[in-house]
C-alpha cells in the first residue's frame, strides 16, 4: 500500500490531496488520515469494481461482508476523529493556560520555586520575620540575665532601706554589699569579669538555674 | 521569727512566711522540722529553686505567676515570648527560701526556645484552661516534654485548671472529674484558681514552696549524710519509704 510521505502530525488541509485525486485518491492516502468521506469514496469505488463483476452469487456474498467491513471502517473513522478533535481542543486550551502561566511567571520574577516547607516573605512588610531563632534565644537570655540582675538590685535597695546593710560607704559595708550580689546571681559590676560571668550566668539562667 | 542565722536578703513579706505546711497534711517532715530548728539546712536557703509552668497558649500562665507575684490581673492578652521568670522569696519554717517560676510560652513556635527552659526543674506545673478541655487533653503531652528533661522522680508536678471564675459551680465540678482523673494519671496534684479573682493562687504556690523546700532539705540532708557515711560514721538511720512519699504527693481534689 502507497503512503504519501510522512508529514508533521498537524496536517490540517490534507483533504484537499484527496479531493484532487478523487475518489481513487483516498485509497492511497494514511490510515491515520483517513476521513469519513475518504471511506465512502473508496466504498464507491469497491462497489463500482464489485457491480463490474456482475451478479456472480459469491461475489453478493462478497459485497455484503464488504459493505460490513467498510461500515466498521467508517465507524473506527469517526471515533477516530471525533477523538482527534477533543484532543486538539485540549491541547489548545493547554498551550493557551502554559502562555497565560509564563506571562505571570514572568512578571512575577521575584517568585522562586518554593517547596512546601518553604514560605515567601514580603519584603515590604514592616512585619515580617526577619529574626533568627538565635537571636530571639540571646535577647532573651539578656533580658534574663538584666531581670535577675534588676531583682538582686531592688533587693539590696531594700537591705538598704531597712537598715540590713550600713548605708555608708565604707569598705566593710562596700564588701558585703559585693558578696550579696555574687552569692546570689554570679553577676559583677566588673566590668572585666563580665564576658565570664556572661557565659556562667547564661549557663544557669538558661539551662540550668 | 527571722533568726540572726538567716542573714541573706531582706526580710519577706509577711504574706510568704509558711510557718505549717500548707494542705493536705499539718506538718513538716520530721527531719526537715528537725534541720530547720537547728538551723541545720545547708545551701536551701541560698538556692534557688526552679519550677517550671507550661500548658497550652491563653491558659493563663503568665496571668496566674503574675496574680501571685505581683497581685495583678491584666485583662488584655498578650503572648509570652520565649520565657519569662520570676523570683518569689519565702520563709519557711524560718528558713528563707526561694522560687524561680518560669513562665514559658505556649506558642507552638516558642517551644524550641522554652524547652530549654525545663531543665533541673523541682516543680513542672501543668495548667490548662478550665472552659476549654482541649488544653486539658494537652497538658499530657506538655508533662512529657517537661519531664523529658528532668530526672525521672525529681520534680513534683501539679496540675492546675485556671479561669475557675468563668465557670459555674457544676460546670466547673464536672470540668475538675476529668481533671482529677487525668492528675491521678500523671501522678500530679490537682489545683483549680482564678488569676482574676486570685481564688486558690496564694495557697497553691505556698503548697507548691513548701513541697520543694522539704524536698531541698530532705536531699541536702541526704547528700550530707551520704558523704558522711562515706567518711566511715555509719550509725545513720535513713527513713527511705517516707521520703519517697513525701516525694510524690497522694493525688488530690481540691476545692
Amino acid at each position: 500500500m502507497e503512503e504519501p510521505p510522512l508529514r508533521e502530525e498537524e496536517g490540517e488541509e490534507e483533504e484537499e490531496e484527496g479531493d484532487e485525486a478523487g475518489p481513487e485518491g483516498a485509497l492511497r492516502k494514511s490510515p491515520f488520515q483517513l476521513t469519513v468521506e475518504d471511506v465512502y469514496d473508496i466504498s464507491y469505488v469497491v462497489g463500482r469494481e464489485l457491480m463490474a463483476l456482475g451478479s456472480d452469487p459469491r461475489v453478493t456474498q462478497l459485497q455484503f461482508k464488504i459493505v460490513r467491513v467498510l461500515e466498521m471502517l467508517e465507524t473506527l473513522v469517526n471515533e477516530g476523529n471525533l477523538a482527534v478533535e477533543e484532543l486538539r481542543m485540549e491541547r489548545d486550551n493547554l498551550r493557551k493556560e502554559v502562555e497565560r502561566l509564563r506571562r505571570e511567571g514572568s512578571a512575577a520574577t521575584r517568585e522562586v520555586n518554593l517547596g512546601p516547607e518553604k514560605m515567601v516573605v514580603d519584603l515590604t512588610d514592616p512585619n515580617r520575620p526577619r529574626f533568627t531563632l538565635q537571636e530571639l534565644r540571646d535577647v532573651l537570655q539578656e533580658r534574663n540575665k538584666l531581670k535577675s540582675q534588676l531583682l538582686v538590685v531592688q533587693e539590696e535597695l531594700q537591705c538598704y532601706k531597712s537598715g540590713l546593710i550600713p548605708a555608708r560607704e565604707g569598705p566593710g559595708g562596700r564588701r558585703e554589699k559585693d558578696t550579696l550580689v555574687a552569692r546570689a546571681n554570679n553577676a559583677s559590676s566588673n566590668r572585666e569579669e563580665k564576658t565570664i560571668i556572661r557565659k556562667l550566668f547564661s549557663f544557669r539562667s538558661g539551662k540550668q538555674t | 521569727m527571722r533568726s540572726s542565722l538567716t542573714p541573706l536578703g531582706p526580710p519577706v513579706s509577711r504574706d510568704r512566711i509558711i510557718a505549717t505546711f500548707p494542705k493536705l497534711k499539718e506538718h513538716f517532715h520530721g527531719q526537715v522540722s528537725a534541720a530547720c530548728q537547728r538551723r541545720n539546712t545547708g545551701t536551701v536557703g541560698l538556692n534557688l529553686s526552679k519550677v517550671v509552668v507550661v500548658g497550652d497558649l491563653y491558659v493563663g500562665k503568665t496571668s496566674l505567676i503574675h496574680r501571685f507575684c505581683k497581685n495583678v490581673f491584666d485583662r488584655d492578652y498578650k503572648a509570652t515570648i520565649g520565657v519569662d521568670f520570676e523570683i518569689e522569696r519565702f520563709e519557711i519554717a524560718g528558713i528563707p527560701y526561694s522560687l524561680q517560676i518560669w513562665d514559658t510560652a505556649g506558642q507552638e513556635k516558642f517551644k524550641c526556645i522554652a524547652s530549654a527552659y525545663y531543665r533541673g526543674a523541682q516543680a513542672i506545673i501543668t495548667a490548662f484552661d478550665l472552659t476549654d478541655m482541649q488544653t486539658l487533653e494537652h497538658t499530657r503531652q506538655w508533662l512529657e516534654d517537661a519531664l523529658r528533661e528532668n530526672e525521672p522522680g525529681s520534680c513534683f508536678v501539679f496540675l492546675v485548671g485556671t479561669k475557675k471564675d468563668l465557670l459555674s459551680g457544676a460546670a466547673c465540678e464536672q470540668a475538675e472529674v476529668e481533671a482529677v482523673h487525668l492528675a491521678n494519671e500523671m501522678q500530679a496534684e490537682y489545683w483549680s484558681v482564678s488569676a482574676k479573682t486570685g481564688e486558690n493562687v496564694k495557697a497553691f504556690f505556698l503548697r507548691v514552696a513548701a513541697l520543694a523546700f522539704e524536698q531541698s532539705v530532705l536531699q541536702d540532708l541526704e547528700r550530707r549524710d551520704s558523704s558522711r557515711l562515706q567518711l566511715g560514721t555509719g550509725d545513720l538511720i535513713r527513713t527511705l519509704p517516707e521520703t519517697q512519699e513525701s516525694k510524690r504527693p497522694s493525688s488530690l481534689g481540691c476545692c
